[in-house]
């Protein structure tokens, strides 16, 4: 038989956990129909038996005021899950079973997960699970998750249950105070009429007399609808006024009142205090004057190990890379398709293969930071910052995560609760200047600001901090406005994380990173090399080959002339020299002709060189304004114009568009000293010098490099994260105007005020 | 048919005088006496627990004094200031 499984619960209370130890490995992960919660589905064997297992999102309850809220619910509702798995917090009963009383209303065959006993022991809880079994009206099954400890029990349990369904439902029911069971009974005698799906009528009951919205639009087109909803609209009036309260409210207060009545009789608490550990961690962790400067401490060691460990594997990755071109480029005959394999592929995805160490170690020491619990102190120390741009204060972790790298920054953001948010700090990430900004900046300021470059660079980032909180309170007022929850956070207690959750947090993300930045970098790097190849047939203005040639003859020439000169210089003084005790070859005038000689024809031939180096740079350059790229920036050069840019910051602008750092190699390309270039390169330095920027343009093109969007991938982040082109297209319109904005203010003002001048 | 989700009897929230749980410092204990503010702010706090007559005890506050932490039915749950402010408590000890 094959049986669909409903996992439900409170957020953090171990779902994921009781889910991995279920599925093992045979789980796939992906979003939720039209909304990007994370859906996570897999399936196990148990005998003979086949089990769909799906992970809902964690919830508080089912009232649909959230998107988390509203999934659970209508796969509950929907889908009808053959048993519906309830994960408790078994050291935190009280609100875990909240949930537990509207999936008892709710009628499908549940089975009640204690988990977290382990922690529950230390608290001094002693649950008694049988008595909780028959007060709840389903099997209690007691585990460990973190250990997989009674995993094998709930699975009998989830079996025994799937295959009893038929015979009979649920046959307790959450009680509520007289006056309250009172009217879901005159709801219920007229919702009964009515013959519908599964026999909800108790909750449908309960809902109407909660007020829920989605129950009466159902309930309307019923046959006695109306009939129904006159009576729903008296009991609610009756229940307010009874109870001076919403009738929502009291129904919630009843049913914690039910749960506390349920638990004075299977729990018995002998309280040491649970979270003391964590209270004395705290007491540093969080303390008034240590806490910022602690967690400061952390960042700063986040990004320490990230890129210092990183470096390593980074290098041998980076030499792979360049093998397997050396490899291919051997190999393969040299014709468009070893270039298309070697440059564009091979290069291409080898550029974002070498951050892969980087991501990875991010994603690790990120997942410690969650499992341990340090991350929702992370909000809480946060939160008075990030309240200020509209945020929540977990939204401060995807923010420093974008000085990385803004893909995993991105996709960090799910870490945070309200779609509202996610979309408002996943908005705002791409100013922070990312790790692949510097080559760039060190580049440029390199060239044009050499006494003060590291102001300059310094700079940059405090600008992509202020563009982040100004944008980040923009949309917050205006596109983004209003949809913000209330803020709770909860703090659970500090674990020593396991390696088994490690690996899985820190794969799942890592993997995604593979797997579609991988698919988009292979096609943006095709086509930046397509655009850099084609077309092939180029006329240029001028005979490169044949002036090469007469510089080459030319110096020859010359070099030939000297030779000849100092053969006769040295016969001369040869014939005047008279000497007996030193041989000719060690006289202080024959050395000295020597000497002349050799230093002479060094210069000629490096003066050879630079003029033959300085034909291949004008050749080059020709060659790359004619190939498509070229004409593309040369396209795009009115447009800038007004920026003070040429095309050749055009071609530099759409190559960092696929990834930021192919800018300095495209300027390597531009001042034909070849794409091996790194941003300390003379070549291109001079080049940039002597192509008629001026520093105050110089400024102008960092600032647009700063603040238009990063790179391909991190377009790729940003519509899988919200989800919808709408937001991925508006980042990109909105920050390359901004930028444009900006480098013009920067230029208009700086020509006016004769700025760096 | 469309006044379902509005409370109809005004509710004696809107005081302000009386204590709030912004009010007590760390260490100290109050029963929730009131919640005010939106229906969804009140019924998201009661689905968390915070319902009438739950005893509470502030932890301790951010460092920036903002949110604060608080304990309810045995779990930490941490709100900020100006949501504090609209739930009305009395000091016990
Ligand atoms: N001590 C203890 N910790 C556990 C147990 N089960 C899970 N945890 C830890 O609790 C934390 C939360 O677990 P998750 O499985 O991510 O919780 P979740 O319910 O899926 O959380 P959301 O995805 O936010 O809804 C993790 O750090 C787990 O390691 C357990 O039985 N005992």
């Amino acid at each position: 038989m094959n049986f669909k499984i409903a996992i439900a619960g409170n957020p953090n209370c171990g779902k994921t956990t009781i889910f991995n130890g279920l599925t093992g490995a045979r789980q796939h992960v992906g979003n939720w129909p039209g909304v990007t919660v994370e859906r996570k589905s897999g399936h196990y064997k148990f005998s003979d038996n086949k089990f769909d297992v799906i992970d809902l999102p964690g919830t508080y309850s089912l009232a649909a005021f959230s998107a988390e809220e509203a999934i659970a619910r209508q796969h509950l509702l929907d889908d009808e899950p053959d048993v519906v798995v309830d994960v408790i917090d078994a050291s935190n009963l009280d609100r875990n079973l909240f949930l537990t009383t509207q999936l008892i209303e709710l009628g499908r065959p549940l089975v009640i997960v204690l988990n977290m006993m382990d922690m529950a022991e230390e608290k001094g809880l002693d649950i008694d699970a049988d008595t909780l079994a028959t007060l709840l009206g389903a099997p209690v099954v007691p585990v460990v998750g973190r250990t997989g400890e009674g995993l094998d029990l709930l699975k009998e349990k989830i079996l025994r249950v799937a295959t009893e369904k038929s015979q009979k439902t649920r046959s307790i029911d959450v009680i509520y105070p007289r006056d309250i069971e009172t009217e879901i009974e005159r709801i219920n005698s007229l919702v009964k009429a009515n013959n519908i799906s599964n026999r909800r009528h108790r909750w449908t009951s309960v809902k109407l007399l909660e007020s829920d919205k989605q129950t009466r639009d159902e309930v309307r087109d019923l046959d006695n609808g109306s009939q129904i909803l006159d009576q729903t609209n008296e009991s609610v009036d009756r229940i307010e006024r009874l109870f001076k309260d919403t009738s929502r409210a009291v129904i919630s207060h009843a049913r914690y009142g039910f749960i506390q009545g349920a638990l004075r009789e299977c729990v018995s608490e002998n309280l040491n205090d649970p979270t003391d550990y964590s209270r004395q961690i705290d007491r540093v962790l969080t303390n008034r004057w240590l806490g910022l400067p602690i967690f400061a401490f952390l960042m700063w060691l986040m990004f320490k190990l990230t890129y210092d460990l990183g470096s390593f594997p980074m290098e041998w990755i980076d030499m792979g890379v360049v093998g397997l071109m050396n490899f291919f480029s051997t190999l393969l005959p040299d014709t468009m398709f070893a270039s298309l394999i070697v440059d564009g592929i091979i290069g291409g995805v080898g550029a974002i293969a070498v951050f892969l160490p980087n991501i990875f170690i991010l994603f690790f020491i990120i997942a410690i930071l969650e499992d341990s619990g340090y991350m929702a102190r992370v909000a809480f120390i946060m939160d008075r910052v990030m309240h200020n741009i509209g945020l929540h204060g977990k939204a401060f972790i995807p923010m420093v995560m974008g000085f990385g790298c803004n893909v995993p920054a991105i996709m960090g953001t799910r870490i945070l609760e309200s779609r509202r948010d996610r979309i408002l700090t996943v908005l705002i990430n791409p100013f922070m200047s990312c790790s692949a900004r510097l080559p760039v900046y060190i580049l440029v300021a390199g060239a044009f600001f050499p006494d003060h470059a590291a102001t300059v660079i310094f700079s940059m980032y405090i600008l992509g901090i202020v563009a982040a909180i100004a944008t980040g309170k923009l949309f917050s007022k205006t596109i983004l406005k209003g949809m913000s929850k209330p803020f709770v956070l909860e703090l659970p207690p500090y674990q020593r994380p396991t390696g088994r959750s490690l690996a899985i947090h820190t794969w799942e993300r890592g993997y995604l990173f593979i797997q579609k930045m991988g698919s988009v970098i292979l096609v943006g790097s095709i086509l930046v090399w397509a655009l850099g190849y084609f077309p092939r047939e180029i006329n240029l203005e001028r005979d490169y080959a044949g002036e090469g040639k007469a510089i080459t003859q030319n110096y020859s020439i010359q070099q030939q002339d000297l030779t000849l000169k100092y053969d006769a210089s040295v016969e001369l003084s040869r014939s005047n020299y008279h000497s007996q005790m030193i041989a000719f070859e060690n006289s202080a005038s024959f050395l000295f002709l020597r000497s002349q000689y050799d230093s002479l024809r060094t210069h000629i031939s490096s003066q050879e060189k630079s003029e033959l180096f300085l034909l291949k740079q004008t050749e080059l350059g020709e060659i790359t304004s004619k190939r498509w790229i070229g004409r593309l920036g040369k396209v795009f050069e009115p447009l800038i114009a007004p920026l003070g840019f040429t095309w050749r910051e055009g071609v530099a602008l759409i190559t960092g568009f696929v990834a930021k750092e192919i800018v300095v190699s495209t300027y390597g390309v531009l001042f034909g000293v070849g794409e091996d270039v790194d941003e300390e390169n003379q070549g291109v330095i001079s080049g940039l010098r002597s192509s008629g920027m001026t520093p105050l343009v110089a400024l102008s093109f960092l600032v647009f490099t700063l603040l238009y969007t990063p790179c391909l991938a991190t377009v790729a982040a940003i519509k899988r994260e919200t989800g919808t082109w709408t937001y991925t297209l508006f980042s990109i319109f909105y920050s390359v105007s901004l930028a444009y904005g900006l480098a013009f203010m920067i230029g208009y003002f700086g020509r006016m005020y004769n700025w760096l001048s | 048919m469309l006044n379902f989700k509005k409370p109809r009897h005004r509710l004696s929230t809107e005081s302000t005088d009386g204590l709030r749980l912004s009010d007590l410092k760390p260490g100290e204990k109050g029963r929730i006496t009131e919640i005010g503010g939106s229906e969804q702010f009140r019924q998201r706090l009661i689905e968390l627990g915070l319902t009438k007559d739950a005893e509470i005890w502030i932890d301790k506050y951010a460092p920036l004094r903002d949110p604060l932490e608080l304990i309810v039915r045995g779990y930490h749950l941490s709100l900020r200031g100006m949501d504090a402010q609209k739930i009305a408590v009395e000091r016990i000890n």
